[in-house]
C-alpha cells in the first residue's frame, strides 16, 4: 500500500499533461498539471479513483501567473492529493470543478474574489466574503495597495 | 372689507393664547424636558438611577464577546451592579463593541446602535476595538472605532477578563455621576 500516492501520480501521468510531480510521503502527493485538464482530470479521479472529497481549493499569487491549488482526498484509500495549476494574470480563467463536487462553488467563489481566478462554468460567482466597495479588488494578490497605513 | 377686518381682529386676539400654547407644546417635547432637568439638581437622581440599570446589548464580535458573554453569566452576578445582558437593542443602553469591526459588519453595527434608545453608551473592549489590535493593518477591519461612535470607555487587552469588563462598567458609572460622559457633555 505504500506506494498508492505514487500509483495515482504515475496514472495522472499517463493519462494527462503532468509537467512537475512530487512524493511528500506515502499518502501525501502534488502534481502541477496544465490549466485545462483539470475537469478532465478531476472526473478521472472521481469516477476511476474513487477521490471523493474535495477538501479545498486555495490560491496563489506568483506575480506573473495566479495558481489554484486543489487538495483532493478519499474516504476510502486516505491519500491527499495536491493539483497546482497555474492560470496567467492577464487572463486568469480556469474550468470551474462544480460539475464533479458539488462544494466547488463555495471555494471558487473565495478564490474569485480574493485573488480574481476567475471559474468558467461555476454557476454563481457571487459577493462572498467582502464588503461591496471592495469587489473587483483583490486583496490577495501580492501587488494590492488598499493596506491602511495611518503612521 | 368689513368681513377680512373682523377676521383679522379676531386672530390678534387669538395670538398670545397662541403663544402660551406654543411655549406649553415646547416645553412638553421630550428633549426640552431633559434640557430643563439638566439644570436641575434632580439630573443627580435621575442619574443615579441611569447609571443603576446599565444594560447592555449581547453582540458579541470576536474572540473578546467570550469574555462578554461569561460576564453576564450567573458567575459574575453583574445583577449587583444593574447590569444586565439584553438580546435586543431596543432594551439595551451600552453598546459594547467587543472584537474587531470589519468593514462588511460596519453597516449593521450601525443599525444596532442607530436602534438604540437614547441615551446609550459606548464601550470598546478589546485591542480589536481599540485601534485594530492584530488586525492593525488587515485591508478588511476597521481601525479607527472613534470616528464612528461616541466611545466613553476603553478596556484593553486581547482579550480582557470578564473583571476588567466590570471595572469598565464601574467606571462608566462614575463618569455618568461626575456628568462626563459623552452623552450628557453633547459629544456625540
Ligand atoms: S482583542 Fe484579541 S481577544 Fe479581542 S477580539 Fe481582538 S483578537 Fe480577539
Amino acid at each position: 500500500m505504500n506506494t498508492t500516492g505514487e500509483l495515482t501520480l504515475n496514472m495522472l501521468k499517463e493519462k494527462f499533461q503532468v509537467t512537475e510531480m512530487r512524493v511528500e510521503s506515502p499518502n501525501r502527493v502534488w502534481a502541477r498539471i496544465a490549466p485545462d485538464k483539470i475537469l478532465a482530470i478531476a472526473k478521472f479521479l472521481s469516477n476511476e479513483l474513487e477521490f471523493d472529497h474535495l477538501s479545498s481549493i486555495a490560491g496563489a499569487d506568483y506575480g506573473e501567473a495566479l495558481e489554484a491549488v486543489y487538495q483532493i482526498t478519499a474516504y476510502s484509500h486516505g491519500i491527499v492529493l495536491t493539483l497546482k495549476a497555474k492560470v496567467p494574470k492577464s487572463n486568469p480563467v480556469i474550468d470551474s470543478l462544480t460539475p464533479v463536487y458539488w462544494n466547488a462553488a463555495w471555494y471558487e467563489r473565495e478564490a474569485y474574489e480574493l485573488l480574481g481566478i476567475s471559474f468558467r462554468g461555476n454557476p454563481n460567482l457571487a459577493p462572498l466574503v467582502l464588503p461591496a466597495e471592495m469587489m473587483g479588488e483583490y486583496p490577495l494578490r501580492k501587488d494590492y495597495k488598499g493596506y491602511p497605513n495611518p503612521t | 372689507m368689513g368681513e377680512v377686518e373682523g377676521a383679522g381682529s379676531e386672530t390678534a386676539k387669538v395670538r398670545p393664547i397662541q403663544k402660551i400654547i406654543d411655549a406649553h407644546v415646547t416645553f412638553t417635547t421630550t428633549s426640552a424636558i431633559h434640557d430643563f432637568l439638566k439644570k436641575t439638581p434632580l439630573q443627580d437622581l435621575i442619574n443615579w438611577g441611569r447609571k443603576n440599570s446599565l444594560w447592555f446589548l449581547t453582540q458579541p464580535m470576536g474572540c473578546c464577546g467570550i469574555e462578554m458573554i461569561c460576564t453576564g453569566a450567573p458567575h459574575y452576578d453583574t445583577d449587583r451592579f444593574g447590569i444586565i445582558p439584553r438580546c435586543s437593542p431596543r432594551q439595551a443602553d451600552v453598546m459594547i463593541i467587543s472584537g474587531y469591526i470589519t468593514k462588511k459588519y460596519m453597516p449593521a453595527l450601525k443599525l444596532l446602535w442607530d436602534q438604540m434608545p437614547e441615551p446609550k453608551w459606548v464601550i470598546c473592549m478589546g485591542d480589536c476595538s481599540i485601534s485594530g489590535g492584530p488586525f492593525w493593518e488587515s485591508y478588511s477591519t476597521i481601525i479607527n472605532t472613534e470616528k464612528y461612535f461616541p466611545v466613553d470607555i476603553y478596556i484593553p487587552g486581547c482579550p480582557p477578563r470578564p473583571e476588567q469588563l466590570i471595572q469598565g462598567f464601574v467606571e462608566l458609572q462614575k463618569k455618568i455621576t461626575a456628568k462626563q460622559d459623552r452623552t450628557q457633555k453633547g459629544d456625540t
